[in-house]
């Protein structure tokens, strides 16, 4: 018990003293799901929207893959991306992995299936009749689709957020493709299980606090939005 | 070809799930007349309606605008901007009574100031002066039809297609509605209405009848 109190006042102080190794690890762990969310989040728009508004053969099928992919083991798709990325792999020439970049796109592949999903979900919410509206009022596609996201922002919102909660903590993937290099690709997740590994509570503990306060920031605000939401319609 | 003739289609068909809800040997939109499409729920009338509006396409059919036949992704790219259609339970954006309205002339890409003067006169025209900033979404059916209404005159379309626009309303609005349509019709808008009651209560030019997806 002394250990963990111990542990966690030296946490407190990694914190609070600005301690550039632990707050390094966190603007990657930032800096990269960041990237990733905002890189997929225009492609996981146009399908869902082609899913909620789309009349095609095998419609039913996809939504149904989208939502079982929500499902899926960080760790398999960083396996599936390594495999890719592997020198001898089919996109070896290409030395992305351990790199962040391999880990953007490995978040990327994680939360693209999470907003279909809670996109299209949100879309549903929507009167059917408000994309025909858009478009007899003069609306093109694009800003048809503009206009309806303004009528689901907070579905939307929410979606994003949890898709960001969703790759900031997922350990699996980062540590198979990131490779967990100090000062390139350690992020919260992978620094914490290497720092316990080897025994180092402290900063564990650390990023652990901060992966925690953002987790219950990002539900209040998801809770927030799905409040108004509700409230709304 | 006739000079009062907007639109017309010959042969249109449609299958939705298996079952052929259209099939209409021809179909001519006049310039400047109120027409009503009656039938029964179920006859047809709004899948015809959409089709008019290029809201969705048939499985087969031909086109003509103007006397020449075209395809319909030209026709619809040539007509879009012509006529607005507006479904039995309008839907109305999540924003106030004046950005409903002012919708479409944005799409147009029209100044701030005439957008304003246009929505301004537009509101006026339909008694909704009071209810301008409030929420769309926060109005009763019948105002909600009116704001609906308000918006599609407002961009002064050649043709305008009204889907069963008094059903479930209560006697007082119903009575405002179709004065505001009688009035968008004596205007000179081409207006086609579908209802399942009586179509003399729209005082048309003419009624189309359809049941079981076919003209009558």
């Amino acid at each position: 018990m002394d250990g963990l109190i111990l542990a966690s006042t030296e946490a407190l102080k990694l914190l609070f003293t600005g301690d550039p190794d632990t707050w390094e690890i966190v603007g990657i762990s930032f800096l990269v799901s960041f990237r990733a969310i905002l890189f997929i989040v225009p492609l996981a728009l146009v399908v869902a929207f082609t899913l909620a508004y789309g009349e095609f053969p095998g419609r039913r099928i996809l939504i149904t893959i989208f939502n079982s992919m929500i499902a899926i083991p960080a760790v398999v798709v960083g396996l599936l991306l390594y495999m890719l990325l592997y020198s001898s792999g089919p996109f070896g020439g290409w030395r992305l992995l351990f790199t962040q970049t391999a880990m953007i796109i490995g978040q990327m592949i994680l939360a693209f299936p999470l907003l279909v999903a809670m996109t299209h979900v949100a879309l549903q919410g929507v009167d059917l009749n408000a994309w025909q509206t858009a478009r007899t009022l003069g609306a093109g596609p694009v800003r048809a689709m503009f206009t309806i996201m303004r009528e689901v922002r907070f579905g939307l919102i929410a979606a994003i957020v949890t898709a960001f909660g969703r790759v900031v903590s997922e350990v699996g993937c980062s540590i198979m493709v990131g490779g967990n290099i100090l000062h390139e690709t350690r992020n919260i997740p992978t620094a914490i299980a290497l720092e316990t590994s080897k025994g180092n509570f402290e900063q564990g503990i650390a990023l652990g606090a901060v992966l925690i306060t953002l987790a219950l920031a990002l539900n209040f605000f998801v809770a927030m939005f799905r409040g108004r939401d509700m409230a709304r319609h | 070809m006739n000079a009062q003739e907007l639109i017309s289609f010959r042969n249109i068909r449609k299958t939705l799930l298996r079952r052929r809800v259209l099939d209409v040997d021809e179909m001519i939109v006049y310039e400047g007349e109120c027409a009503v499409l009656h039938g029964e729920n179920g006859a047809g009338k709004s899948t015809l309606m959409k089709i008019i509006a290029g809201l969705i396409a048939p499985d087969s059919g031909v086109v003509e605008i103007g006397g020449k036949r075209m395809s319909w992704r030209l026709a619809y790219r040539t007509f879009r901007k012509e006529v607005v259609y507006l479904h039995q339970s309008p839907f109305l954006f999540d924003r106030s009574v004046a950005e409903n309205i002012s919708y479409g002339l944005q799409t147009r890409g029209l100044g701030r100031n005439i957008i304003r003067e246009k929505v301004k006169s537009a509101i006026e025209w339909a008694g909704l002066s009071p209810l301008a900033a409030r929420n769309a979404r926060d109005l009763s059916g019948g105002e909600k039809q009116r704001v609906a209404l308000t918006r599609a005159r407002i961009l002064e379309p050649r043709l305008l297609l009204l889907d069963e626009p008094t059903s479930a309303m209560d006697h007082e609005s119903r009575e405002q509605t179709f004065e505001l349509i009688r009035d968008l019709a004596d205007s000179g808008i081409t207006v086609y209405i579908s209802t399942h009651e009586s179509a003399r209560l729209y005082q048309p030019d003419r009624i189309i009848k359809i049941a079981r997806g076919k003209l009558v």
